[in-house]
């Protein structure tokens, strides 16, 4: 049977190839996760071990012990040659050719040079006060000289020039991006109120690292201290680092599941199809003498071997994938630590794992289908039966049981707002739809084909008849696009949900997006005309303000707004009510001290004793609110105090806050610029690029199920090489061919997308409900955009994988395919 | 029946009479040393309104000469005429459309589509031609064949013979030039053969069809009007007004 095995691979190699290439794909997203996260891991140790290299122990304060007072304690103990205390301080820097103060973080060289890490660009490390060395980040170069300021306990302040000695290469460290380092000698850094936040250690040569450790330790028993040896240190710094990296490694993980889930349905499908392609083969060798076991056997090993090697592929694909992710990272300056690659065995292993057993448990279906059929009928020339799906009542049954469960488990979790009941549900009842699908989607397919048949003429009507043919095989190709669709839309819509609620959380509390207020003095009465000029700005209006004297005799500042110009500017007045005339909107405060809640009327005065009667409403205020109209009755003096504005949705929105600051600091030195709408447009940032990676992500499934409708087609393609044949023969032209085959293909990946976007949106919505339902007014949107690209573009997609598979079809002669 | 023969100067009556005709038809598959002639030089001319058979043994170019003059296949030398029009210089698409107007095929397997029935089967070339049967003319070729009851059965609900008779009944419902059959009974048992020869030939003489058959089989060939020798690629003799014994004798004339 190993001959037959192998030479079975050799014969059926380029078919096999192309299937696999789902799992190449799965399998290179596995491995470059993996990879990935050991290299940045590894990057990270290395940018902090290199701190510690040179350092036999390091001792480090639990909580408030004062390092410095243990120097002698520590120096005294047997072994240790050189203690050293790391003086840290910030400072702020003006570094020549760059604009603003610079946040710099002093740390103090060591004065023994074993102990001294760092790794010079250029320059050398400073020996005397004055001078320092920095990190590249700072921008300057050795010789700069320029000032720094620091500021002592009691905040005041001290600047001094310094000079720029030499230039630190951070290598791989993360924060190296973030914010400049800064190197004194240990007198200055102390000059700039330094505290010690470590003691370094070194051994006499020879010395064994772990043991001085534990001497160290004796000796500083009961301070308060930690005491580890250099290395472990160094893995102690890597380990808060890596915190974070972790937690994306995970989330990478189940996108990656996710598609190793996909292509198992793909290789599942086309294993199916390659066996009924060769069941007369397989039917033969039974008739020869082997037994149905020996061929399933093969038929694995087949399977096995093919998984292998795709496997390979993968992990040489996924290993390639992450050198070219950590070069491009590294050649930006971003945070992300990532240089070179570092393999780990068990990203090889893991990867070679995944590839290798999907492939087998995808393949044992089929193979078992594939030899139960007898061994003469499967010779005989007549055309087979088309394959009745064999129905399942178990599958059908827990199917439904899946669904419907997790149906309920997801309706509770909306009730209740509470997610962790709402995921499991929502997982539960895709099981179940997975499950259902071979006989849910059949049915819709067919559907769908029949209203093709009325307008696609001979070749609609042949493309629904032969998408329906193979109940089986349409379900699982459908299937794989099915997961991948349903769970981008499930991301899309979610996020689209909480997006829509977050503004309008941000909204009602934040319902102005720039203030601009007179601090006391008055707006000008060119402020507002030029204000609402700016580009950007598409409204405004002006409040008044003035003093008036509550019931109780106390004076409070009041502010009087004209409701219908205001109404426009506000993004929502579901929390800031705006008044109406004979009506005062009073902030908690005053409506607790006047005892004047809504529906109450409380009179306000003003000097020159006029006074009104007003009916209290309720809402959020900072100063009793009024009407301009009433308030101006009561104060005629009341000035324009304060202006909103509101930005157009589209504009950039820290550009035009930064023009109205200067605009408005023009026209009133004094007056302060606020805005919320910087903000709003960081959240909606934020939820892009986190969408736009989700997508990403998932798009890999989605190309993997897209790969499988291909396969399918192409291997249909050639298991029906006679029908073709018989139909050009007919009178088909290839033309024709081509439009049934990509009938064929649209027509399956349109149902999945559509079912897809379908379930997707549900899933979404009620994902977005569960999460947001504690945090109040939850606001359900469905981006119809999106969710209707995201169908075309399945299709489409679908249609493209028909192109080669047809273009086969169409230039077999007729002649040809018959007699074969 | 007969046909009536409108003689033009110049034109000899028997090519006006030719339902198809070859004239040097030629074709290689594959080049020098390794070069196998299937056809090496054939002139015949298929009468209308006949029963013709070709026969010859395996290797002869039977089938070969049949794909060519049906504009299956193309020849490397030699032309082919359907009537009045010349098929060897026809493009793709112009030769689809013919074969879906003018010819009409029965193989000796997988005929039909299994995704459509009976009915749809037949229906088929008219379909792809964009036109609707004659009613009358598609009710007596299904009565002729006697398959009234199956037209909504599937092909794999049908009996071999059931299936032949469907793509005869397919051939025939365009009224085409000519009728290829490529061993239409190979697969059949000699009842369920007969019924489909005896079909073909009362179509012949009841409405005038032309049909040319490819077989090996003597008996089958006996049903025809005119019997084709071929021989390695060549014309190697006829038999007219065949029967098994005339078709027997000829053939072990060609050694075969």
């Amino acid at each position: 049977m190993r001959a037959v095995t192998l030479a079975s691979i050799r014969a059926h190699a380029a078919r096999l190839v192309a299937s696999t290439l789902a799992i190449v794909i799965a399998v290179g997203f596995v491995v470059a996760t993996l990879v990935l996260n050991q290299t940045s891991k590894a990057t990270v140790l290395e940018a902090a071990g290199a701190e510690y290299v040179d350092t036999d122990v390091v001792v480090t304060s639990e909580g408030s012990a004062d390092l410095a007072a243990q120097v002698d304690a520590v120096a005294a103990v047997d072994g240790v040659r050189a203690v050293d205390p790391t003086w840290e301080t910030s400072v702020q820097a003006v570094v020549p050719g760059r604009s603003g103060a610079q946040y710099l973080l002093v740390d103090s060289v060591a004065g023994d040079p074993g102990l001294r890490w760092q790794q010079m660009a250029a320059g050398s490390l400073p020996v005397r006060p004055g001078e320092i060395a920095v990190s590249e980040r700072v921008g300057a170069s050795v010789g700069d000289v320029f000032p720094v300021t620091t500021y002592d306990a009691d905040g005041n302040q001290a600047t001094t020039d310094v000079t720029v000695t030499g230039v630190v290469d951070l290598g791989g460290d993360p924060s190296a991006g973030l914010f400049g380092r800064a190197f004194a000698t240990a007198a200055q850094a102390q000059e700039w109120s330094a505290y010690p936040t470590e003691l370094r250690i070194a051994g006499s040569s020879g010395a064994d690292r772990s043991a001085l450790a534990d001497s160290v330790r004796t000796a500083l028993a009961g301070e308060g201290v930690v005491v580890r040896t250099g290395p472990e240190e160094a893995e102690h710094a890597a380990a808060a680092l890596t915190g974070d990296t972790e937690w994306l490694t995970a989330i990478l993980l189940v996108f990656a599941t996710v598609a190793v889930f996909v292509a198992g349905l793909v290789i599942a499908n086309t294993f199916a199809v390659l066996l009924a392609q060769r069941t007369r083969d397989l039917a033969l060798l039974r008739c020869v003498g082997a037994t149905a076991r020996q061929v399933r056997h093969s038929v694995l090993a087949e399977a096995a071997l093919t998984g292998l090697a795709a496997s390979v592929l993968g992990v040489l694909a996924g290993i390639g994938l992450s050198a070219a992710v950590s070069a491009i990272v590294a050649s930006t300056d971003s945070p992300v630590p990532l240089s070179g690659i570092s393999v780990p065995f068990t990203a090889v292993a893991a990867g070679m794992a995944v590839g290798t057993v999907t492939t087998v448990l995808a393949a044992l279906a089929p193979a078992r289908a594939a030899t139960r059929v007898a061994p003469l009928a499967a010779l005989r020339p007549a055309d087979p039966a088309p394959l009745r799906s064999r129905g399942g009542v178990v599958r059908l049954v827990s199917g439904l049981l899946l669904f419907l469960g997790g149906a309920a488990l997801m309706g509770l979790g909306v009730a209740t707002s509470e997610i962790l009941l709402s995921l499991p549900g929502g997982l539960l009842s895709f099981l179940g739809t997975v499950l259902l699908a071979q006989r849910a989607v059949p049915p819709v397919v067919a559907a769908a084909g029949g209203l093709l048949s009325r307008v696609g003429g001979v070749p609609g009507r042949l493309a629904s008849g032969n998408a329906t043919r193979n109940p089986r095989r349409t379900a699982a190709t459908a299937t794989a696009l099915l997961i991948g669709v349903t769970l981008t839309t499930a991301m899309v819509v979610g996020a689209s949900s909480t997006r829509a609620t977050a503004q309008a959380g941000l909204a009602a509390a934040y319902p102005v997006d720039v203030v601009v207020s007179a601090e006391g003095e008055q707006v000008p009465a060119s402020l507002p005309g030029q204000l609402e000029s700016v580009d950007g700005v598409v409204g405004g209006t002006v409040l008044t303000a003035a003093t008036l004297t509550g019931p109780d005799g106390s004076a409070t500042r009041a502010v009087g707004v004209d409701p219908a110009q205001a109404q426009p500017v506000l993004r929502s007045t579901s929390d800031l009510t705006l008044p109406e005339q004979g009506q005062v909107v009073l902030p908690a405060w005053a409506a607790d001290s006047w005892d004047a809640h809504a529906g109450d009327t409380v009179t306000l005065t003003a000097p020159g004793d006029r006074s009104r009667l007003l009916t209290v409403v309720a809402g959020e205020t900072d100063y009793p609110l009024l009407t301009a109209v009433d308030l101006q009755g009561l104060a005629p003096e009341a000035a324009p105090d304060t202006l909103w504005l509101r930005l157009a949705d589209d504009a950039d929105q820290s550009a035009t806050i930064d023009e109205v600051t200067d605009v408005t600091g023009a026209a009133l030195s004094t007056a302060r610029v606020t805005g919320l709408a910087s903000e709003r447009a960081a959240i909606d940032s934020v939820l892009d690029v986190l969408l736009l990676v989700v997508t990403g992500l998932l798009g890999v499934a989605v190309l993997i199920a897209l790969i499988g409708v291909g396969n399918t087609l192409a291997l249909s393609v050639v298991e029906r090489r006679q029908e073709s044949g018989l139909l050009r023969a007919l009178g088909l032209t290839r033309g024709q061919l081509r439009g049934l085959l990509a009938w064929e293909a649209v027509l399956v990946a349109g149902v999945a997308a559509v079912l897809g976007v379908l379930l997707g949106g549900a899933y979404g919505l009620i994902g977005a409900a569960s999460v947001l339902g504690e945090l109040g007014e939850i606001v359900l949107s469905v981006p119809w955009l999106q969710v209707g690209a995201i169908v075309v573009v399945a299709t489409v997609a679908g249609l493209l994988a028909s192109v080669l598979p047809a273009r086969r079809a169409a230039r077999t002669p007729p002649v040809a395919a018959i007699a074969g | 029946m007969s046909v009536p023969v409108l003689t033009v100067p110049g034109e000899s009556p028997a090519s006006l009479l030719a339902a198809v005709r070859a004239t040097g038809l030629r074709k290689t598959y594959g080049k020098g040393e390794t070069a196998v002639h299937a056809l090496a030089g054939v002139d015949v001319s298929f009468a209308r309104g006949a029963f013709t058979a070709i026969m010859g043994p395996s290797g002869s170019g039977k089938s070969t000469l049949m794909h060519c003059l049906a504009g299956l296949d193309s020849a490397t030398a030699g032309e082919v005429w359907l009537g009045d029009t010349e098929l060897t210089s026809l493009r793709d698409d112009q030769l689809t459309t013919l074969r879906r107007e003018r010819i009409g095929f029965v193989f000796q397997s997988f005929n039909l589509l299994p995704v459509l029935n009976a009915q749809e089967n037949i229906l088929l070339p008219m379909q792809l031609a964009g036109q609707r049967p004659d009613r009358d003319w598609m009710d007596a070729v299904i009565g002729r064949l006697g398959l009234r009851d199956r037209l909504r059965h599937r092909p794999y609900e049908l009996s071999g013979g059931q299936q032949q008779r469907v793509a005869v009944a397919r051939a025939l419902l365009p009224r085409p030039d000519v009728v290829f059959a490529d061993e239409p009974t190979g697969n059949l048992d000699s009842s369920a053969g007969a019924e489909v020869l005896g079909l073909l030939r009362s179509s012949v003489r009841e409405t005038g069809q032309t049909v040319v058959m490819v077989t090996h089989d003597p008996v089958a060939a006996a049903y025809a009007d005119r019997v084709v020798l071929l021989a390695d690629g060549r014309l190697a003799g006829e038999v007219h007004q065949p029967t098994t014994d005339s078709i027997i004798n000829a053939l072990r004339g060609l050694g075969a």
